[in-house]
């Protein structure tokens, strides 16, 4: 009886679990196609809203819905409103190709997202079959190797990132025992290989380079054979959680190494769980160091916080310049769909929160980043 | 030798919150024979209202975790009282509800507190004590002794009343407990409701470990099940055994087999259950099932 019961309750879990994944998938709508002239211009946002890496999708939700209201509260694009919707990829590139059909009989003219690197990776073969431009948050250097021309990036790849950081902590400060700890997920994979070639063209090794899962909470063993080899500096290549468990309990164990890292290092989720006092010192590699570099990103920041009563941070920031970048090539367009659209994308210059943005062939459009460090939870720029 | 031991006490400590986690899937499955899919969104609950009583409405850690238990064992009671009608017809759609039950709390932990999470501050804030080159968490100490309390007064509990003893009766026989008067339902409520309030314990304990959010339960709720399962399903000192277990191995594979640990966990769990199916203290109780 017991092992019937149990039976049953796999198969059942098994049956559930391929009827939400193929549940999500809509079959062919009927709604109008939004190529047409007239009623709303349908952008879609697709974002993890739910699981491990919902904060993501949460800030870059909130960007794009910031850049869309703006367009929309002057007139929207030539006279017609611009609708944005949102679909939840849970950061599962599964859902996340389901998301890529849907979007696509659905009449979408363009997508903005993934923040989530793999997601993306996985969507970009159908959209570009389907000829739907995609603006995504994702910086792993795999985006480029995606060959779409139908793929943009609002921000520099982690080879960007992590050449500026290498640049700052070995030729800038002279030190050479570094320890890398990065995660196997798409994001963690691309700050390992971008970071290991900054090194290897300087051709130091890291004196420890350890590799954790993304689902990981307890890292005593990596954190005490890390602490046995004293690095003074210790890289990390995982997303803003994870990070801040290992600085949280590496700090516990000891470990009094300065950490550094790209985007997410800099972000609060970053610094409130790794604790402030533990993420003092932490140098950043980031395109938007703060809400006060200049009259855009105080403009910004302020219309964010109005909007939505929290601070503005870097991906609100990466999704309302992309969002921009959009809706501008729709202007310059004259609302065109397709490759043209993707043209018109490629040939905006624009002015953003993170710099000037132009694109080149393989739809990177910004390849600076400057150094920021923790200074009592907050992230400011380098020798300020 | 330093890593060796130091990986141990980095085990410990989610161990003891697994083996919390893993109690609750026991008891429940003793006294029912359900396996109760839901547990680890309950245990995401606990650890959301014990970090808003702390955090939000400011009360000292401890009085927060009371509340938190007694709130989640609510819901704990709430759930068994909408599947009761289930139990007598088809048990396979108890299991479904129990899913359901699970997909709904995440939804409801979603609309209530949003899809970002919280960082929770540690509640005893001194620096760990060094022992031999050594380092301990003083709050690790504190779940430790947190989760030796609860499963001793649950023992006690199931042991020496008559409350407890009418629930053993039942997980051992279901149709003789009912012959002679005990109310069955009622058992299986408070086999809820414990295993809620359990629940609820370790995920109020592991929030200032790690990062307060939809997707902690997750996590917790398939380790604690594979500790209860490593253990002997149903067995209460099968459940200590089995998450002290999973997180000490979780710990070493994490050193040695780095990205591809999990996966070296669970194919050393799936050796074990081969070898030894009914788990550590596979017990007799649990043949009602």
């Amino acid at each position: 009886m017991v092992r019937l019961r149990a039976a049953a309750a796999i198969s059942t879990v098994a049956v559930l679990a391929t009827v939400l994944a193929t549940g999500c998938s809509a079959p062919g709508s009927d709604e109008e196609e939004s190529g047409s002239d007239s009623g709303p211009i349908k952008i879609a946002v697709v974002d993890a809203q739910s699981g491990q890496l919902s904060s993501l999708g949460a800030w870059e939700l909130k960007g794009a819905r910031l850049a869309v209201d703006e367009w929309n509260a002057q007139g929207g694009v030539n006279g017609r409103q611009i609708q944005l919707d949102v679909f939840d990829d849970q950061g599962d590139p599964t859902i996340g190709t389901n998301l890529a059909r849907k979007i696509d009989s659905e009449g979408y003219l363009a997508m903005i997202g993934t923040a989530e690197s793999a997601v993306t990776i996985a969507m970009a073969p159908l959209l570009k079959q389907a000829q739907i431009p995609n603006i995504t948050s994702g910086q792993s250097p795999g985006l480029v190797g995606a060959g779409s021309e139908f793929l943009f990036l609002n921000g520099p790849t982690s080879t960007t990132y992590d050449e500026t950081l290498a640049k700052h902590i070995l030729d800038g400060e002279g030190v050479k025992s570094i320890a890398m700890i990065t995660n196997n997920g798409g994001y963690g994979k691309g700050e390992h290989d971008a970071f290991l070639k900054a090194l290897k063209s300087r051709s130091v090794t890291p004196v420890v380079d350890q590799v954790v899962t993304t689902e990981q909470k307890d890292f005593s063993a990596v954190l005490t054979s890390i602490r046995q080899k004293n690095p003074k500096v210790i890289f990390l290549g995982a997303e803003e959680v994870e990070s801040g468990l290992i600085v949280k309990q590496a700090r516990d164990l000891g470990i009094t190494a300065t950490f550094a890292g790209a985007a997410p290092q800099g972000t609060p989720v970053f610094v409130d769980t790794a604790g402030a006092k533990n993420a003092e010192g932490t140098i950043v590699s980031s395109p938007y160091l703060s809400n006060e570099i200049n009259e855009a990103s105080k403009k910004f920041a302020a219309a964010y916080k109005a909007k939505f009563n929290e601070e503005a941070e870097l991906h609100g920031a990466k999704a309302y310049d992309g969002t921009q970048i959009l809706l501008t090539a729709l202007k310059t367009s004259n609302v065109a769909t397709g490759k043209d659209l993707a043209e018109a994308i490629r040939g905006t210059k624009y002015q953003g929160l993170l710099g000037n943005f132009a694109y080149d062939q393989t739809g990177v459009g910004i390849f600076e980043t400057s150094i920021g460090i923790i200074r009592d939870g907050k992230l400011v720029a380098a020798g300020s | 030798m330093q890593v060796f031991l130091q990986t141990v006490i980095g085990g410990v400590s989610l161990g003891a919150v697994y083996a919390l986690v893993a109690l609750g899937f026991s008891l429940v499955y003793r006294t029912m024979g359900l396996v109760n899919f839901a547990h680890g969104n309950v245990v995401t609950v606990g650890a959301y209202l014990a970090s808003t009583f702390y955090l939000s409405t400011k009360l000292p850690f401890a009085l927060a975790m009371v509340v938190a238990i007694g709130l989640t064992a609510a819901i704990g009671l709430v759930i068994e009282r909408v599947l009761r009608p289930l139990e007598n017809r088809d048990f396979d759609l108890m299991l479904i509800g129990t899913i359901g039950f699970g997909i709904v709390l995440d939804a409801l932990i979603i609309m209530v507190w949003g899809a970002t999470g919280r960082a929770v501050p540690s509640p005893v804030p001194s620096a760990p004590i060094e022992l031999f080159g050594l380092r301990i968490r003083t709050y690790d100490l504190v779940v430790l002794a947190i989760a030796a309390a609860a499963t001793v007064l649950l023992v006690l509990f199931l042991s020496r009343t008559k409350r407890g003893a009418a629930m053993q009766a039942v997980a051992m026989d279901h149709e003789a407990a009912t012959a002679v008067g005990i109310h069955v339902g009622r058992s299986n409520a408070i086999a809820f409701m414990i295993g809620a309030g359990l629940a609820a314990l370790a995920g109020g304990l592991v929030g200032p470990l790690l990062y307060v959010s939809p997707a902690l339960g997750g996590a917790l709720g398939i380790k604690g099940f594979a500790a209860a399962i490593l253990g002997g399903f149903g067995s209460i000192p099968g459940a200590i055994v089995g998450g002290l277990a999973i997180g000490i191995l979780d710990s070493f594979t994490a050193g040695h087999f780095q990205g591809y640990s999990e996966l070296v966990t669970f194919l050393v769990f799936t050796v074990i259950i081969m070898v030894r199916p009914t788990g550590v203290f596979g017990e007799r109780t649990v043949n009602r099932a």
